[in-house]
């Protein structure tokens, strides 16, 4: 079936031969699944859109779903959201599914080695140093059995797709990956805006991740506990991700603490009520390692509970994400997840890497130094988009000190190409029509004793900046809704 | 030979305004090993404070007090008593160095001690310091890591009030000035570097001798020595560490071996005072009590093998 583009809303959407879009195959063909869609965005005029987009826009601001961006000034930002969905059918989202369960499982027993036996190491798969010289791996973990001996208990899996329609993950984040807040309230915010859209697809709900997180939590109680309580422990209102620690906390309906609510007695965690203490035997923790604890790390931190650590390590309490967590999520570990996922699960990886450079390596460095005009350079320890470097938009001059930088502490970077992210259709407020935007995809994966469970949908963030491939909210991004849809 | 040692800690803690919410944790109860032996351990506050004890993030034992009332000051007192032996290293069996480094180099032995190789915020040695002392190849590891000890006894001078605990040591080695503490952090970072596992030790020193470093908790190194095990160095006075140093905890720097840990919700200055008095005493063998002391210290031996 053939749908012409005549409508002003998507007159100037111009597809460019390199990049995958995910809406027409070339500048006149629909694809299948978003022939429907496209018919019913069609019938809107610009200036109905635009009321509609209002609308969505209002509706985030509230219900206060804000964010800051770490900058010189601290501006609460409302999180642009985009009212074109992105479609995922059954069958390439069971593709997704199962590559992201498959990543997330050899991650946990990746940690369950390095905090214990080492075995990956000893038979030469990953080297040494990449654990020797990972500021996130805690000593303090070596040999600790975590409940249910799950460490990565949430994973948030980066996923792009390539100009040749295949996906490629970009990122295993297993810290505190954030942004599941977004996935439910956009498809609230697409449901009060646009309902009748709903009806044309059978689409999967989102609003039963908060449940499903729960369970997971309780799963991994403490051994003697009957019935957990649990808590979300916040680093406050001033975090760029509060509002969804207090979504997740009220969704789950469960307590949303600070450090300063919560205390320890005889290495047990109680939470300060009006009633009295009440003891705590599972934390979902959104504050950093080096913060949940001043005794034993970070002396500075107001944020944590001292002694937390201790109580976790005699197992009176269950801490979700695991401490130590980090290692796993460095960069130049995801080097090495094809070999990772081989060696404990003994299967062929389902997603795919992106091939990345080390440039602790003499000789890959050298590659990278020489085709920085080509590559992406990525910091191995941070997130959120901060430190990245994308080699065609530099300067000579820009290029020499990146150069620089990376020959002072070369253990620090890795490079990849740089990645063809798929386009999509995206609302572009100053032009007052659709326009191409490169998108990724962040799905949530959760894992607890004898339970897993891949949330059906996830976050599309897009870059709304003509051109720029970097989707990160905290970099001028946007996000959309993400239809994963029924059989 | 055997000693008994009685220790005294005691440290007095005064607020400019009173103090609601306060949290302390200490880190200075001698651990039982292969050389010491614990009879009897005592601590207490000022204000009879329920003591909980629990262990650190490398299992060390650590007390911990939260008083219920407001305070203004507070005294903590701790008594311990001990068995110390004579401490014999097996120095012959080190291997040279240039020998020892084909097994330090092998991966097994990096997986092994990895915790103890790398360095921390405390223990870097700035970049163009690298080189700052050198093996020399044609000496054992044993050797080597003596050199070191009195190298670093030379080149720092123990000058109290000098350096904090967060001193670094690209400005330690400008001033070459520091307590037992900056003795050890250079140790570490040197060893390290020539790839030996150095943990950072924190313990009591023997007063009868004017050593450096006794009149306070005092830190030394201990150091994997391969075809030797692990041996105790201590630079702030260029001698082994032998049956006048009473060990309490290791990590890979002072950060993990802190004596005391403090969270104070509170304004205002607060002073600290801290005294330790450590009384060493040869034992006489055929006296019935020792003779207790020798069958419960060799039960803790077994046990340790």
């Amino acid at each position: 079936m053939e749908s012409k583009k005549t409508l002003p809303i998507f007159s100037s959407y111009k597809t460019n031969p390199i990049f995958y879009d995910e809406i027409f195959k070339n500048d006149k063909e629909i694809r299948n699944t978003y022939d429907e869609l496209f018919k019913l965005f069609n019938e809107y005029k610009v200036d109905d859109f635009k009321l509609l987009n209002e609308k969505a826009k209002l509706s985030f601001l509230n219900q206060g779903i804000t964010f800051q961006v770490y900058d010189k000034t601290t501006v609460e930002k409302v999180f642009p959201f985009d009212l074109f969905p992105k479609i995922i059918t059954a069958d390439e989202w069971d593709h997704i599914e199962s590559g992201a369960l498959q990543r997330s499982k050899a991650l946990n027993l990746f940690l369950y080695d390095v905090y214990h036996k080492k075995q990956i190491i000893k038979d030469g798969i990953v080297p040494i140093e990449l654990i020797s010289s990972s500021e996130n791996y805690l000593d303090q973990m070596n040999g600790l059995e975590p409940p249910g001996g799950i460490y990565n208990h949430i994973s948030g899996t980066d996923i792009i797709k390539h100009s040749d329609g295949e996906y490629y993950v970009l990122e295993d984040n297993i810290r505190c990956p954030s942004g599941v807040s977004y996935v439910v309230s956009n498809r609230v915010a697409l449901k009060r805006a646009m309902f009748g859209v709903f009806n044309n697809y059978p689409t999967c709900p989102v609003a039963n991740y908060s449940e499903n997180l729960l369970e997971i939590m309780q799963s991994v109680k403490p051994a003697g506990v009957d019935i957990p309580t649990c808590v979300v422990i916040t680093p406050g209102i001033y975090n760029s991700a509060y509002y969804e620690h207090s979504f997740l906390a009220k969704s789950m309906g469960i307590e949303l603490v600070e450090g300063r609510d919560l205390f320890i007695e005889k290495d047990f965690v109680y939470m300060k009520t009006i009633y009295g203490p009440v003891k705590i035997d599972v934390i979902y923790r959104r504050i950093d390692d080096a913060f949940i604890d001043p005794l034993e790390f970070n002396p500075d931190s107001v944020l944590g509970v001292p002694g937390l650590f201790a109580a976790y390590k005699k197992g009176n309490v269950t801490l979700v994400n695991a401490p130590g967590t980090g290692v796993a999520d460095d960069k130049a570990i995801y080097t090495y997840m094809p070999q990772i996922i081989k060696y404990y699960l003994n299967e062929e990886p389902i997603l795919n890497n992106v091939h990345t450079y080390h440039c602790s390596r003499p000789k890959e460095l050298a590659y990278v130094l020489d085709n920085i005009d080509k590559l992406v350079i990525k910091p191995v320890d941070e997130s959120g988009g901060y430190g990245i470097s994308i080699g065609n938009k530099l300067t000579k001059e820009e290029i020499e000190k990146v150069k620089a930088v990376i020959k002072e502490t070369p253990r620090k970077y890795i490079a990849q190409p740089i990645m063809a992210l798929s386009t999509h259709a995206t609302f572009i407020d100053e032009k007052q029509c659709f326009e191409p935007r490169h998108v990724d995809l962040r799905t949530f994966t959760l894992l607890g004793k004898d339970k897993e469970f891949v949330l059906k949908g996830g976050l599309t963030r897009v870059a709304l900046k003509e051109g720029n491939l970097i989707v990160n909210s905290s970099q001028g991004g946007g996000s959309k809704d993400t239809w994963v849809l029924k059989r | 030979m055997q000693y008994h040692y009685k220790i005294k800690y005691a440290t007095h803690n005064t607020y400019e305004n009173p103090v609601n919410n306060a949290l302390w944790q200490f880190l200075i109860e001698p651990k039982n090993n292969d050389s010491q032996f614990l009879e009897t351990s005592n601590f207490r506050d000022s204000y009879n404070t329920l003591v909980s004890k629990s262990v650190n993030g490398y299992g060390f034992k650590t007390f911990r007090v939260t008083p219920k009332n407001q305070i203004t000051d507070i005294i903590f007192e701790a008594e311990f008593s001990l068995i110390k032996n004579q401490v014999e290293v097996q120095s012959q069996d080190s291997n040279l160095y240039s020998k020892d480094i084909i097994e330090i180099n092998s991966d097994p032995f990096k997986i092994e001690y990895h915790s103890f190789l790398k360095d921390t915020i405390l223990t870097t040695l700035p970049s163009d310091k690298k080189n700052i002392f050198l093996f020399d190849d044609q000496k054992t590891t044993f050797e080597n890591l003596k050199a070191l000890n009195k190298w670093v006894f030379i080149f720092l001078y123990y000058t109290i009030g000098v350096t904090n605990n967060r001193t670094e040591l690209k400005d330690l080695i400008t001033n070459n000035k520091g307590v037992a503490k900056d003795f050890a952090h250079l140790f570490c970072a040197i060893a390290r570097q020539h790839n030996i596992p150095t943990r950072y030790v924190s313990g009591f020193l023997n007063q009868d001798n004017t050593y450096f470093g006794a009149s306070e908790i005092h830190s030394w190194v201990e150091c994997f020595v391969p075809n030797v095990g692990w041996v105790g160095f201590d630079p702030t006075n260029n001698m082994m560490a032998d049956f006048n140093h009473i060990k309490i905890a290791h990590g890979k720097d002072y950060n993990d071996c802190a004596s005391l840990k403090g969270i104070i919700f509170s304004v205002g200055k607060n002073t600290t005072k801290y005294s330790v008095d450590v009384v060493c005493q040869e034992f006489i063998q055929d006296k019935s009590a020792s003779l207790n002391h020798i069958s419960a210290y060799n039960i803790i031996n077994k046990k340790a093998l």
